[in-house]
């Protein structure tokens, strides 16, 4: 259960974030009007909305776990008392 | 060779502490009563509209349609345009503001009666009693080894939660790529790969987060549940457990006087703690994990009704009136408080500001851009002409006609024809020379207005302002 709530917390995050960020994107940008590697993009606007959003999500949880390795390692560094 | 009891050092060990407690199953119990109706009554509004309104027509088009393909968004008579991002974002704002006042003076209303988590949560728990009965019935169930009448019951309930799930992501869908081309295409089994991911997609959300997760989303995953506190202040109405006249707790025998006992009120009989959705003791005080949804109050009042004791031994009371002994009289007196009064002021303002800003919504949208060829430039009849682009978005439902003329010059002039017809969402770029004599004013730029008037006259004039060069 631990290890799917860890998962989670930085799933869920990077998950609302990105759909903020989608809405934000793509009503100020056509997805019409997008360019992929100097190519006018020739996907279905859904497709191109959905890809965006998997790659908002991609790198707002990349973002999230590395936040995530950054406190848990800070975390593993103290020590609790010894067992004896 | 022996091995002798050396003196080792203690070991330290690293212990990696959890911060996470471990994950017992609620089972809540059914619940009715006033507040539990009013809930339903919720439930069923929120799901009707929700179910409802995407089916509604609306001179020919799906009623309210969030069409990201054309990128318009149809609200019943209005269409919003990406350039209309302004409205959305008001809205927003409008929805927190509301938020921050129902939570000052109600506490987590929201989370208790309109969440989609607690509304789902209630359905998909609904679907389950039905099928699989009240909570010990489904404790039992659980704990039951496997049999074919457990294997029956729970693949039943996955069903009907499958079936309820697929159907609310069929819907959300149906906001976003119109519902009735997409129903034919599901029942005619060509439906696009993408609109098939995104109703998966969301039915998975419903299900899993309705079905298993239910109170873990507001404990662990919701962001409001984190910050609501910041809301509350000691006049907020809270589901509150009247601790002064329920203890000591303990049961009561028929016939005893308990008062003369020394008992409280409560008698212990737990029932609080079963039908709480997120398996929490209202008795311990104000928990965090409360969403407010006052099923122990209709239970605890059921019990103290048969007890023959007043009801309202948990009930919706605020910090300062359990201490000071108020009553409802003195709790509506001090809704009325700068922090309800600030919120309801800015939120008044917004509100009239948007609804002011939606009805005066110019159905004509214009760019002026002047020709980037030729700054100004005197032709035959010995006039100076400045030639501008007129960028023209009818943003409207319906083919509208202009009557352009322009202002700000003596002797100003415009060659072009002055009325234009714009069909509907018709967008359109016009070319317009505009002349002036040299006399009319000094060397420079000077500002002239094209006047857009509706001829129909439901419009009001709209004005843009441009630059005319006299060399």
């Amino acid at each position: 259960m631990n290890t799917t709530q860890h998962v989670l917390s930085v799933l869920w995050t990077s998950f609302l974030v990105a759909g903020v960020a989608e809405g934000v994107f793509f009503t100020l940008i056509d997805p019409q009007a997008l360019y992929f590697l100097g190519k006018p993009v020739h996907f279905s606007s859904i497709a191109t909305y959905s890809i965006g959003f998997f790659c908002f999500w991609f790198l707002c949880a990349t973002s999230s776990l590395i936040t995530y390795l950054l406190i848990r390692s800070e975390q593993l560094s103290i020590v609790e008392k010894p067992l004896v | 060779m022996a091995i002798s009891p050396t003196p080792v050092e203690k070991p330290v060990i690293f212990i990696e502490k959890s911060l996470y407690e471990v994950h017992n199953k609620v089972y809540p119990r059914s619940v009715s009563g006033v507040y539990a109706n009013a809930r339903w009554l919720m439930v069923w509004f929120t799901q009707l509209l929700f179910y409802g309104l995407c089916w509604l027509p609306w001179h020919g088009r799906q009623a309210v349609l969030f069409d990201l393909v054309a990128r318009k968004f149809y609200v019943f008579g209005l269409v919003f345009w990406p350039q209309d991002v302004i409205y959305l974002a008001v809205l927003l704002i409008i929805s927190a503001y509301s938020l921050f006042l129902f939570t000052a003076v109600g506490g987590r209303l929201w989370c208790g009666y309109a969440c989609p988590q607690t509304v789902y949560t209630e359905i998909f728990l609904w679907i389950e009693r039905k099928i699989e009965g009240d909570r010990t019935a489904r404790m039992k169930l659980d704990s039951a080894a496997m049999s074919s009448r457990k294997i029956l019951l729970r693949l039943a309930k996955y069903v009907a939660w499958g079936l309820l799930a697929l159907w609310t992501g069929f819907t959300f869908v149906g906001y976003f790529t119109p519902i009735k081309t997409l129903a034919a295409s599901v029942f005619s089994f060509s439906l696009g790969p993408w609109e098939t991911f995104w109703i998966i997609f969301y039915s998975t959300f419903t299900y899993i987060f309705a079905g298993h997760l239910r109170e873990q989303v507001c404990k662990y995953m919701c962001p409001y549940a984190r910050f609501q506190g910041v809301m509350f202040d000691p006049d907020t109405l809270t589901i509150t457990y009247d601790a002064k006249r329920g203890e000591p707790r303990g049961g009561h025998k028929k016939g005893d006087d308990y008062k003369a006992q020394g008992k409280g009120d409560c008698v212990d009989c737990g029932i609080c703690v079963q039908v709480c959705p997120t398996g929490i003791d209202i008795r311990k005080g104000l928990q965090y994990e409360c969403i407010g949804c006052a099923a122990c109050i209709d239970a605890c009042d059921q019990v103290m009704e048969k007890m023959s004791t007043p009801k309202g031994l948990i009930r919706y009371s605020t910090e300062h009136a359990i201490a000071s002994q108020w009553g409802w009289r003195e709790i509506i007196g001090h809704v009325i408080r700068p922090r309800v009064l600030i919120y309801a002021v800015v939120l008044w303002v917004i509100i009239l500001a948007f609804i002011w800003g939606v009805a005066t919504k110019p159905a004509l949208k214009v760019d002026v851009i002047r020709d980037r060829a030729v700054l100004a430039r005197e032709v035959d009849n010995g006039m100076i002409e400045n030639v501008y682009r007129l960028h023209l978005m009818n943003v409207s439902e319906h083919a509208q006609q202009y009557e352009l003329t322009v202002r700000g010059l003596p002797g100003l002039t415009m060659l072009s024809p002055p009325v234009f017809d714009l069909p509907t969402e018709a967008d359109r770029t016009v070319l317009v020379q505009v002349q002036a004599p040299p006399e009319s004013g000094k060397k420079g730029a000077h500002e002239i207005y094209f006047d857009f008037k509706d001829v129909s006259g439901h419009e009001p004039i709209i004005s843009e302002e441009a630059k005319f060069f006299l060399p």
